[in-house]
Parts: C-alpha cells; structure tokens; sequence
C-alpha cells in the first residue's frame, strides 16, 4: 500500500526543503495573507497559502484553519506525531492496532448510548477514516458543516478518555490480522516489506506499519495504553480544519472541546536511532506462489524536508511518470515490464526511493534489473533535458492545484506535510519545485542512486502446488 | 505500508450514492447542449483552475462482434497510442508539458474517458480527446505492444483472489450474451491473439461518432468558450450508434452454487455470496432495495460490519451492495475476506446475519438511519469536481434528467420500510445464492509434505 499511495500523492504534490524550521517566528506570507482571527487563547504562528497556524496556548495544540467555501462541508482532521517509528522490539503494528481501538467508544460516547463516533458520522453520511503511518496516525471526517461541533466533541474526547479493554482488543487483533493477511495476497506488498527490512538495520522504518505477524497477535493491553499515554496528547497532535467555516469559528469549536485538555505530563518521546551508514549493497529475494515477477530497487535518500527532495522528487517523474519516461521507454514500450513505477519516499526520517518494475510474462529479472540500471547510469553521466524537467514540474504544479479539488483532498495532502515536521511545504514545495534545474537532477541522481546504498529484491513467482480435486 | 481502519471505501461510494441536501440545484446551473452532436454538459463551480471531464460513448464490449469478443477492448486501448497525425509520444509530451491527464477504458457498455487539467489548457485536453476519439491511428506495432500488455495484465490479475472470485460470480450468476457475463480469461486470451488491425478498424468505423456521445466539464469552466472548443475539434464528425435498450435475460439456472477457486499461497479468501437481481437502477424495486442493502452491509454500523467484524472480529472486510444494473439487469453481493482458518466460521456468521435479515426484515429506525446516511453523503460525494462529473455523466447513463440529481432526496425520502422489506423477499433467494471462495481455501489444500 505504500506504492500505492505514495504515487498518489507523487501525483499530487510532494516534497521539500531545508530542515525544517519546527518553530518559526510568527511570519506571514505575503499579499494575499488574510488577517489572523483572534481568538482568546490562542497564539498566531504564522499564514501561508491561505492556511493560518495557531497554538492552544493552554495545551500546546496546534491548529490549521483553511476556508474553503466552494462547497458546505467541513474537513476536520486531527493528526498525532506517532507512527510505526515510535515502536520497538514486540510492539511493532501497536500504533496502528490503538488506531482501531479508538473507535471503541469512551464513557460520554459509545455504541451502547448511540453515539459512537461511527454511529454519528454515519448518520450523516459523513466520509471518514483513520489511518496510520511511518511518522504520524490521522483520524479525520469529511461532513456537512452542520454536523461538524457533534464530530469535533467526539474526537477531542477520545484523545484522552478512550476505553481501552481486553475485551475489545482480543476481536479487533483477528481484525487488523485479517488486515496484514489481505497486503501478504499481494506480491509487490511482500516484496516492498522485505526491502525495507534489508535497507534499515537499526531504524524502525525496518518494519513495517501494520506490524509483524506475531506481534499483531500478542501485544498486551498494557502496551497499548502505555502507548496512548504517552502519545496521545494535544501537544503532540495537529488539528486541521478545512472547508466552509471562518477562521474565528474553527478556532472557538476547537477551543470549546480540546481546550479543557491538558498538555502532556511528561516529554513526548523522541526517536533517536540513525540508521547506520550503508557500506554496500543488499539484496533480497521473495519467492511465492504468484504469476509474474517483480524487481525492485531501493536507494537510500533524505528527508522530506531535505534541500535535495524537489529534485528528487522530478527526478522519480522523469523516470517513470507517463509515456515518455525514461524506463517507461525502455521496459514497459518494450513489453518487457506492465509497468513502472519510483516512490520517492517523503518522511519525517531519511527513507528510500524505491523504483518498482513489474516484468512481463516473458521478462526475466536479470534482463529487467540491467536495463534500469543501464537507464540510471545514462541518466547520472548524460542528465536530463531542460524539456524533461519542465514537463515534469508542470505535472507536480498542475498536481498541487487538483489536489485543492475539495476539502477533503486538502487535508489528505496536508496531513503528509504536516508529519513531514513542516506542513508549510504545502506551500513552499510549489516554489522549489519551479526552481529545480537540470543540472540539480543529474546532481541529486549522481548523489543517490548509488549502486553502494541499494537495496535490490525480486519476487519470484513459483509454481503453485495443485489443489486437491475441486468441489 | 499505510494501513487504515476503513475496509469498504469503494463500496459505500457504490451504495450511497447520490441523495440531496442544502445546496443549489445542479440542474439549474448546469449548461447542456448539443453541439457537433454531443451532448455538452458544463457546470461551473468555485474551484479555482481545476477542470475535470468525464464522458462515454456505446462502443463497449457487448458491441464486440461473435467472432472476437476483445475487439472492443482492444479498440478502447489503442485510443491513447497515437493518431493518424501524431504517436503516443507526442500526444503524451503535450499533455505531460502541462500537468493534464487524458484516459480512456472500457467496460460491458460504454467507452469512457475522463481528463484533468487546468483552466488554461481545456482547448488543448479538448482537441486531444477529439483527436483520439476520431482518428486512433491502429498502428500494427502499438497493436502488437498492446496485445502484450494486456495478456501481461491479465496474468497479474489472476494473483488477485478478488479479482478471482469476482470473475467467477459473474462468469456464474449471469448466462452468455449478458453484458455483465465475463468470459474465461483463457476465452479473453484467444479473442485478444487472433484480432487484427483490420478488425478494430471496422469496429471503430462502426460504433465511435457523435450519436450518443456525451461529454461533462466541471470545474473552472466558461460554458461558451468551452461549447467553441468542442465544436472546433468535433466538427463534421459523424456516426456512432445509440446504446440499444438490452433486453432482460433469464437468469442461469443451472449454477454451481459452492464453487472454489484454489490459489495457493494465499493468506486471505475472498468470498462473494449473490445471486442476479434481475433489477436496473431506475426500476421501482431498486432505490428501496439499495436502502436495505445499505442497512446489511455498509459501513462500521451495517449489520455485516457490526457483527462479524466488530463483535467476532472474523474478518476485515465485509459489506453487501447492488451493482452492475445501470444498463440492464444487475446483481446483488455481499463481498467477504476471511483467513483460511476463519472461513468456515466467518460463513456461518454472514449466513446468520444474511437470514436474519432476510426472514425478519429490518427496522423503521435503521430505515430512517440509512436515509439520512444517503442524504448527508450527497454533499460530500458532490463536493469535489470529480465527484460532480461521475454524478452527472451516472444521471445521463440511466437515462434521468439531471433534475433527478436534486431530487434525489424527496425519492429516498418518500420510501418506506414496508417497501423495503418487501422488495428483500420479492427479488432475494439466499437459499439459492451463489457462494464463490477464491484463495487457499483449506478443504482443497495439499496436503503437507
């Protein structure tokens, strides 16, 4: 799932800039930056892009509002700054599991009094979800705007007063078990797991979101709710809210249910680990039962918020976005691969840019894995066109505009910027991205593709063995 | 690696789909004409700079001829591999050089086609549509690629126990000549290598011009600009069919009702248990029925969810819907995974729940629920330009004006629960449904070595 829906957002929008800047000074953008509402009991940090960023003063939490009145529904999205990074050792997949866990009810909201967030939301015909990450968990509801203060007084009561009992988790481990089963149907899931195991030693992007197997199976309780009270605070959350509402109403709903919280007792954890330098390259092979193989190859590459992303992420549309891509020409025109396609991996931590073929019936993997590569070395020694670049920042600027196609599609976009550790790059990607040169191109791919910082992996499909005679 | 709590996204988008609520009628704004024999539907909306098309003309696979029942799918994949004036290449860098998008597929009826871009660039998305649509250039080595890939895609799909099972409901429920029948991948294979150029080119003669042609723009639009773009490209076109009216097919009667589709290797099962409803869309019978499937299976407080997953915690997934009947007559599906050791059990407890509601009905207050479920998820589903385009070109296809779209919600809210119980029993026969199971299933498991 992570190609998934990091080609989504590749066609939205992506990365960024220098390290981030975790507490500017209060700033505005220039122009158009409307002027901040005031509310009492917030501080104004600072407007970009039509976004004004205020802090809760009295818990930390920091607040996003963006109007958007081109229809009359209201995003609400509440993001924590904990992800599969923050597990260790028996607990990997525990964010995710406590994801579910946090639609079991509290006292003030629950199935049993009708009131359940899913009750409501659903009576309402409200689109929602919740999802976990590497670096963040976002719980979110797109809805009529007149349904959005019931939503925001469940969702700010359940940050602290979520039931978290045996009794719940016991059906709902079967449940996310059913989850990770359904992603080991898919060969390239299998595949992408085992990469990034064999890129990351010491990191915990080693393993991934939904968790291992047997962890799933056997975290206690107690973890769970030792993780949710240590995370699980408003100065460790963003709220966003995006669509039909003016900044001073946002800012006095969120107030009026989040603002009797208090800030977390003790230092939000902070990940520590840095992955090792890698000393040469890795290489892993999954083979299953399965029709058509898969290559894929991994480079170690920085941050999100690193110099080098805008030019990192053209370069992954140069290589495989469209027709007249570099490998699209080479593997897919050929009938040597069904497709192609490069996650530049935008995170909080240094991560992997992972260029994906899936070879076709006749294709051999060796055969597969060279031309790529040949393309890669083509690419470091001769560049790219000005053309090139071009085409592709247009993709990623005409990308940024749909992904503003409606509030829901904002905060999706949003939320990843936002666990980047800068949601300005919401922003200010646009304008790096206008600046990358063909020569930052070649540079970025002499400097990251590297065959020494690779990781390699196949999927080889194996026979199957024969059914027992057929019903 | 992203994992999210939500299961049944693409099938609550399937059932709830259009209500209506507090906004201006859509009918209202809308500017539809018929311009170079299309019909030109715009609807200007707040967004700024983004364009979203969708459109359609028959031209789909129940239009391939006898002999060769790829043709129409390969037709529809050739669209975007070049011109008579220009190849794949070139069409791509001009779309790519301004971020827009252009694609076409193909399905039991219709091609569609669907683009993005911004405000600036419509004439460009819109003279490339027509060029592709009128002059596709067939030529004999993009045919050979294309026939490649699709075979290639086809063998990946078969890895998919989705994909498995939902063939095979569909290769069982419905009898060949239906439009929704699917035929055996194998039977795809040997239409797809046998086709010639030739073949398309007849086909593409026949069935792609203007005479049911519609195309939707919604978004940062101006109507007329937008009319004096079409008529620029679709100029002197002419051609094309109307979609006929398909007649209703007895449903298979003799069908395998326990089937198994043995994957091996397979971690999780996917399960379709359904049967043909014999129901299109606009008939009577459909809204009530699609209210009560709502109550059994959709979304965290659908029955299915409710209890197999949240109270037994069997399965990840699992919801009911109606499908497949904007043309003709479609089915009815409740959609399933479970782990192979959790099969048997994950079956009784659908079966359970899929009795009860069948022999007990359902309640006036999960009616009144559901309605105001399907209302409220209007102003999200039509709250984005892609979301108002499908609903707009979905009203077209079934042949509603496009005050249906804001009146959707005096429909729903006008159906009463004895309606609803009534139309489970008129067209349901769970003793009679078919049961597909597609992965490892455990009874046919070799045995360990």
């Amino acid at each position: 799932m992570k190609l998934r829906l990091l080609l989504g957002l590749a066609s939205l929008s992506l990365p960024a800039l220098h390290a981030a800047d975790t507490s500017p000074a209060p700033a505005q953008s220039p122009a158009a930056a409307p002027a901040p509402a005031t509310v009492e009991g917030y501080a104004f940090v600072k407007s970009l892009g039509g976004i004004s960023e205020y802090t809760l003063t009295g818990n930390g939490l920091q607040v996003l509002v963006r109007p958007d009145h081109s229809a009359p529904v209201v995003t609400f999205m509440v993001t924590y700054r904990v992800g599969s990074r923050n597990e260790g050792l028996g607990v990997t997949g525990a964010t995710h599991l406590l994801e579910h866990l946090m639609f079991k009810g509290t006292e003030n909201f629950n199935r049993t009094k009708g009131n359940s967030v899913d009750q409501l939301l659903e009576r309402v015909g409200a689109e929602y979800n919740a999802t976990t990450w590497l670096d963040r968990t976002n719980y979110f509801a797109n809805l009529g705007k007149e349904h959005l203060e019931a939503y925001v007084a469940i969702e700010a009561d359940r940050m602290r007063n979520l039931w978290l009992r045996d009794s719940d988790r016991r059906p709902e481990m079967t449940v996310v078990r059913n989850e990770f089963e359904i992603g080991e149907n898919n060969p390239i899931q299998a595949l992408d797991k085992e990469i990034s195991a064999a890129a990351y030693i010491a990191h915990p992007y080693h393993h991934p979101t939904i968790g291992w197997r047997t962890d799933i199976e056997n975290v206690p309780i107690e973890k769970l709710k030792e993780f949710y009270d240590t995370f699980y605070w408003p100065d460790n959350a963003t709220v966003s809210v995006i669509g039909d509402i003016e900044p001073a109403a946002a800012l006095a709903l969120v107030k009026k249910y989040y603002g009797a919280i208090p800030k977390a007792p003790h230092p939000i954890p902070q990940v520590y680990t840095v992955e090792p330098a890698q000393s040469g390259p890795r290489r892993v092979t999954v083979k299953r039962a399965g029709q058509l193989g898969v290559v894929g190859i991994a480079f170690k590459t920085p941050a999100a918020r690193h110099a080098d992303m805008p030019a990192l992420q053209l370069l992954g549309a140069i290589l495989t976005s469209g027709k007249n891509s570099r490998l699209y020409r080479a593997l897919t025109d050929k009938n040597l691969t069904t497709s192609v396609s490069t996650d530049v991996g935008f995170f909080h931590d240094p991560s992997l840019t992972t260029i994906y073929a899936s070879l076709a019936p006749a294709a051999k993997h060796d055969e597969v894995e060279k031309i790529a590569l040949t393309e890669l070395e083509r690419l470091k020694k001769d560049g790219v066109t000005d053309a090139e670049v071009a085409a592709a920042a247009s993709q990623f600027i005409a990308g940024s505009a749909y992904a503003r196609d409606g509030a829901f599609a904002i905060a999706g976009t949003l939320n990843e910027y936002i666990s980047s550790g800068d949601w300005t790059l919401y922003v200010t990607l646009e304008d790096a991205i206008r600046k990358v040169t063909a020569a930052d191109v070649k540079r970025v791919a002499e400097t990251y593709l590297v065959e020494d910082q690779s990781t390699t992996g196949w999927f080889i499909p194996v026979l199957p063995p024969a059914p027992e005679a057929a019903k | 690696m992203i994992s999210s709590r939500r299961f049944l996204l693409a099938l609550l988008a399937a059932t709830a789909l259009l209500a209506t609520a507090a906004r201006a009628a859509i009918a209202e704004k809308v500017t539809r004409a018929t311009i170079a024999g299309i019909d030109l539907i715009a609807y200007p909306t707040a967004v700024k700079d983004v364009v979203t098309f969708a459109g359609s003309l028959p031209a789909g696979d129940s239009f391939a001829p006898d002999a060769n029942l790829a043709i129409a799918s390969l037709v529809g994949g050739m669209l975007d591999k070049g011109t008579t004036a220009q190849d794949k290449f070139a069409i791509a860098q001009k779309l790519d050089a301004v971020g827009a998008s252009l694609s076409f597929s193909v399905d039991s009826t219709m091609v569609t086609f669907s683009g993005k871009c911004l405000r600036k660039d419509v004439p460009l998305v819109v003279s490339l549509l027509a060029e592709q649509l009128r002059s596709p250039a067939f030529s004999e080595e993009e045919f050979t690629k294309l026939k490649k890939q699709i075979a290639g895609r086809l063998q990946r799909a078969l890895e998919q126990t989705g994909y498995r099972a939902g063939q095979a409901f569909a290769a069982t429920i419905y009898p060949p000549g239906h439009p929704n029948y699917e035929p055996s991948t194998e039977a795809f294979l040997a239409a797809l290598n046998s086709a010639t150029v030739a073949d398309l080119r007849a086909f593409h003669q026949k069935f792609y011009g203007p005479a049911q042609l519609t195309l939707v723009a919604v978004g940062d639009i101006d109507p007329a600009a937008l009319q004096a773009d079409v008529t620029k490209a679709f100029a002197n076109w002419t051609g094309g069919i109307k979609r006929p009216d398909y007649p209703r097919l007895a449903a298979a009667s003799e069908l395998v009702r326990d089937q198994s589709v043995f994957m091996a290797e397979k971690p999780n099962v996917s399960v379709i248990i359904g049967q043909a409803s014999g129901l299109r869309y606009t008939d009577p019978d459909a809204l009530p029925l699609r209210v009560a499937t709502t109550i059994l299976g959709s979304g965290f407080t659908g029955r299915l969810m409710a209890t197999v997953r949240d109270q037994e915690g069997l399965t990840y997934g699992i919801g009911a819907r109606t499908g497949n009947d904007t043309y003709t007559d479609g089915d009815w599906r409740i959609i399933a995974n479970f782990a192979p050791d959790l099969l048997e059990k994950g079956l009784a407890s659908t079966r359970r729940e899929l009795t009860a509601w069948y022999e007990k009905g359902v309640t006036a207050e999960e009616v009144a629920r559901t309605k105001t479920n399907l209302a409220g998820s209007f102003q999200v589903d039509l709250a984005t330009t892609e979301g108002l385009a499908g609903a707009i070109l979905g009203a077209v296809h079934r042949g509603y004006p496009l005050t249906w779209i804001d009146n959707y919600t005096n429909q729903l809210n006008a159906v009463t629960l004895d309606q609803v119980n009534a139309v489970i029993k008129k067209h349901l026969k769970p003793a009679d449904m078919v049961l597909i199971k597609a992965g490892t299933v455990p009874s046919l498991a070799p045995a360990a070595k």
